[in-house]
């Protein structure tokens, strides 16, 4: 594209669209045929994890992965019959499996890859389900973890956490939608929601979304979420995830889609607005006014977070007159034996407690405490008598990193902790202004997103100040009547509780 | 992203006062104290009251045309050939007065805070901004709005600090005595108001529901009541004299107040006043953009707006001086005065055209 392409398509709006956009339409359905044993074996040619087992006197073959499949069960209702079963009892095996035949090729390797057990026998194959990979117990959540209500967490294999979802709530109304996202891992996708409580046009707009991905491979929640972004080029999450049951629940009720993707222990949930990510479900379990206490300690904790530090740069840099008499004598005396300006100070300590902060989440638990002592006294005593830091700055830092982890989220805690780099050098080039320069350039992104098309920044704005007393404070449950104005439930009224 | 939501009452009525408010409201006593002497706060009434009479008349202008853009009522009757330089100069007013509103914001805070910094540096900053939000659209203007009055609302609070040393003796009992009125200065005064003429061009951006009339007038009594809280506050805490000698008599007051473990906050408190000087910078610019993309349908609005930003970024280095800023300020609220009463009676003569010609005739 010459110069000129490139800046006309800049200046001037397109006319039209391209009319041949849609090249998937002419592809060839190539795998449609019925099934052949020697099809399917050419395609797990090379997987020697695959196992072919052979019975010629019944005129039987079986596929299948080992390590997919639930021992006891395909002994119980396949191997036994064939191995010591007469030819009666293997006829009787076949015709139970008469419901599960297929005719197609595709079918049946996509469901020997689920955990099924493809069974030739003659021209006909079966294919039949005993999925159950190895699995690990439910165990706490590790990074949301709570003082009072449930303890249990999500766990990788989707059945078990689909199973403590139904097991919460035991209405027909919970709806579960089966999808599958990536061309080779060919991962289940699972979007919930609760009839008539939701509003359809997010559970359509979700299941849109992620039809419309064509990758390889997902992995994860915080994987597809990222493609269902309503902006991809945002430092915010506009996605809730959450591995706790409970929390994931209570966004079922309140009129949320959720979404969950095998093999991960996160699910995700949408609309969602900024302020939710404040809001931990422990808030509900405590008394109203502790639970209200402690939502605005976070908010405070946001405040500080992105300010301290950017405070600290900004009033020893340009504005010493903002420190009253009494404490600039402290200040000065701590910042006499620094050779530094402030920003390079601030800049130093905060990427210390970055890097502090992630040798100790990459490490094991027990290095972990040895890095975050060794840590402390590097950043705490030695940087100060070395005179590469002033005492007042490891305050700011270790304020701003203390508050940041206040926020329940972690995806948020850690967009915010970036975001105050930001915040730190505006501070050190332009003081209070730059700050200001900064937040309002941050509210200003902020006003822009949307979460599954609705307002992130709602309930401020949109203005629904009803909802702002389930969002700033945990007001009492007799005032918490409707659902969330963000979910724009067809039944609004979620509390009818008299008293 | 721009979005076909419309605005909603709130954020029309909160928008209003972001535009509306702004430096002015921190010169204003001052103003008040030269022209009409003692109690001169009290002519803040009369000032709201011409603002909402202003607003009615757009509010003829909306009900007339039943809420048509003023483009389409213009371009029904008027060829768009002579529109287009109309349409030239209105956007060349409103991106110069967004441009220098933003532009002596700019220099009082450097005054204040950075004197040896150039102002173009924190001006350039300000037009990205600007500019970042022009690309939003209006409605989330509007939203983003929303959100900066909940960051600034609490200045009203700050006041409080000052309820100590407020003494209703100062106002003595004397009306407008010690004043020495100009008509160009209160001119000035009522350039304060304006902001509100800005409706005209969010016709298209409303429905029924909006009630733009109520919620502009709404907006406009916020102010007005903001602006007389404020210079009522002024004129009780310093006598006439002091208050005519002092340029910015409000970022002094806020000066005194001091907390155990911090001071002078001036600077910092000036800086929360960026909020509401953004919205009147970002509207101006935006009705400018309106103007430009009628008369360049073809062109990409990112790409009219960053034209636009651009221009506005290189016009600010002409004025240099904090005067030499308030005297373009002066002209153009003179015309944005005009235009504020000039252009709805346009659209109401054009309007009463139309409907006298669309009206079935008579056998």
């Amino acid at each position: 594209m010459t110069l000129s392409q490139v800046l006309r398509q800049m200046m001037i709006k397109e006319s039209g669209s391209n009319p041949n956009n849609d090249s998937s339409a002419n592809l060839p359905d190539q795998d449609n045929q019925p099934p052949t044993l020697a099809h399917t074996l050419e395609e797990f040619k090379d997987c020697s994890d695959v196992t072919h087992e052979s019975f010629p006197e019944h005129q039987v073959e079986l596929i299948y992965f080992d390590q997919l499949v639930d021992k006891e069960k395909l002994s119980r209702h396949i191997l036994s019959p064939l191995l010591t079963g007469t030819e009666q009892e293997v006829s009787k095996m076949l015709l139970h499996l008469q419901p599960f035949h297929t005719n197609s090729s595709k079918d049946l390797i996509l469901n020997i890859l689920a955990g099924g057990v493809g069974v030739f026998h003659g021209p006909n194959a079966f294919v039949f389900n005993v999925y159950s990979p190895e699995n690990r117990s439910i165990s706490q959540s590790e990074t949301e973890t709570v003082i009072t209500g449930p303890h249990d967490a999500f766990t990788e294999q989707i059945n078990t956490s689909l199973a403590m979802i139904r097991a919460r709530l035991r209405s027909s109304h919970l709806k579960v939608i089966k999808l599958s996202v990536g061309e080779v891992s060919k991962t289940e996708v699972y979007l919930l929601y609760i009839k008539d409580i939701v509003n359809m046009r997010f559970v359509d707009e979700a299941k849109k979304r992620i039809e419309k991905i064509e990758v390889d491979a997902i992995l994860d929640t915080n994987m597809i979420i990222q493609y269902m972004d309503d902006n991809k080029y945002s430092i915010f999450p506009q996605f809730l995830t959450s591995e706790r049951p409970d929390a994931i629940v209570s966004k079922l009720v309140a009129g949320r889609v959720v979404g969950m993707v095998d093999g991960s222990p996160s699910a995700f949930t949408a609309p969602t607005s900024f302020f939710e990510f404040f809001s931990s479900s422990d808030d509900y379990y405590q008394r109203w006014i502790l639970g209200s206490a402690i939502r605005l300690l976070r908010f405070i904790a946001f405040i500080i977070t992105i300010s301290f530090t950017a405070m600290y740069v900004s009033v020893t840099t340009f504005h010493y007159e903002m420190i009253p008499e009494n404490l600039i004598l402290t200040l000065t005396e701590s910042r006499s034996r620094v050779p530094f300006p402030p920003l390079y100070e601030a800049l130093l300590m905060e990427v210390t407690i970055e890097l502090l902060r992630e040798a100790g989440a990459r490490l094991p638990t027990k290095i972990g405490q040895t890095i975050g002592i060794v840590g402390g006294i590097v950043i705490g005593q030695a940087a100060v008598q070395a005179g590469l830091t002033s005492n007042i700055l490891i305050i700011a830092v270790a304020s701003s990193a203390i508050a940041s982890f206040v926020i329940p989220s972690y995806v948020m805690s850690a967009s915010i902790r970036l975001i105050r780099f930001g915040l730190i050098l505006l501070a050190g080039l332009f003081g209070n202004l730059g700050i200001l320069f900064g937040i309002t350039a941050i509210v200003i992104h902020l006003s822009s997103l949307t979460s599954l098309g609705s307002s992130y920044l709602n309930p401020v704005a949109p203005f629904e100040p009803k909802d702002w007393k389930d969002i700033f404070i945990r007001a009492p449950f007799s005032s918490l009547r409707a659902r969330p104005t963000q979910s724009d439930s067809p039944n609004k009224v979620r509390n009818k509780t008299r008293r | 992203m721009e979005t076909s939501e419309k605005l909603s009452p709130f954020h029309t009525t909160i928008f209003i006062y972001m535009i509306q408010t702004g430096v002015m409201g921190l010169i204003l006593p001052q103003l008040l104290a030269e022209n009409f002497g003692t109690n001169g706060w009290i002519t803040l009434f009369g000032f709201g009251i011409l603002a909402t009479l202003n607003i009615l008349l757009i509010g003829v202008v909306y009900k007339l045309g039943q809420g048509k853009s003023i483009f389409r009522i213009l371009e029904q009757s008027i060829p768009k050939f002579m529109l287009v330089p109309v349409y030239l100069a209105l956007a060349l007013v409103w991106a110069l007065l967004g441009c220098m509103a933003g532009k002596e914001y700019i220099l009082i805070f450097q005054m204040y805070a950075f004197p040896t910094t150039s102002p173009m540096e924190f001006n350039l900053i300000l037009d990205i901004l600007v500019f970042w939000l022009l690309t939003m659209g209006l409605y989330n203007i509007a939203k983003a709005s929303t959100v900066f009055f909940w960051l600034i609302v609490w200045f009203v609070l700050l006041l409080f600090f000052f309820y100590a040393d407020f003494s209703w003796s100062r106002m003595t009992p004397f009306l407008f005595k010690g004043g020495k009125l100009s008509l160009l200065e209160s001119l000035d005064i009522y350039s304060s108001f304006v902001g509100y003429e800005t409706i005209l061009l969010m016709f298209a951006y409303t429905n029924q529901k909006t009630k733009l009339i109520k919620s502009a007038m709404l907006g406009n009594s916020i102010t007005t009541l903001t602006y007389l809280y404020l210079a009522l506050i002024t004129f009780g805490v310093y006598s006439l004299e002091q208050l005519k000698s002092k340029a910015f008599p409000l970022l002094e007051m806020l000066a005194y107040i001091r907390f155990p473990f911090v001071e002078r906050m001036e600077n910092l408190l000036f800086g929360f006043i960026l909020f509401t000087v953004l919205f009147s910078v970002v509207t101006y610019e935006w009705c400018a953009l309106e103007m430009l993309k009628q008369v360049f349908p073809r062109l990409k609005v990112n790409f009219l707006a960053f034209m636009l930003m651009l221009s506005c970024f290189v016009i600010a280095y002409i004025p240099d001086t904090l005067n030499e800023v308030g005297d373009w300020l002066s002209t153009l609220s003179l015309i944005e005065c005009g235009i504020a009463v000039g252009l709805p009676l346009v659209l109401i003569v054009v309007l009463l055209f139309q409907n006298i010609g669309s009206r079935p005739a008579h056998e």
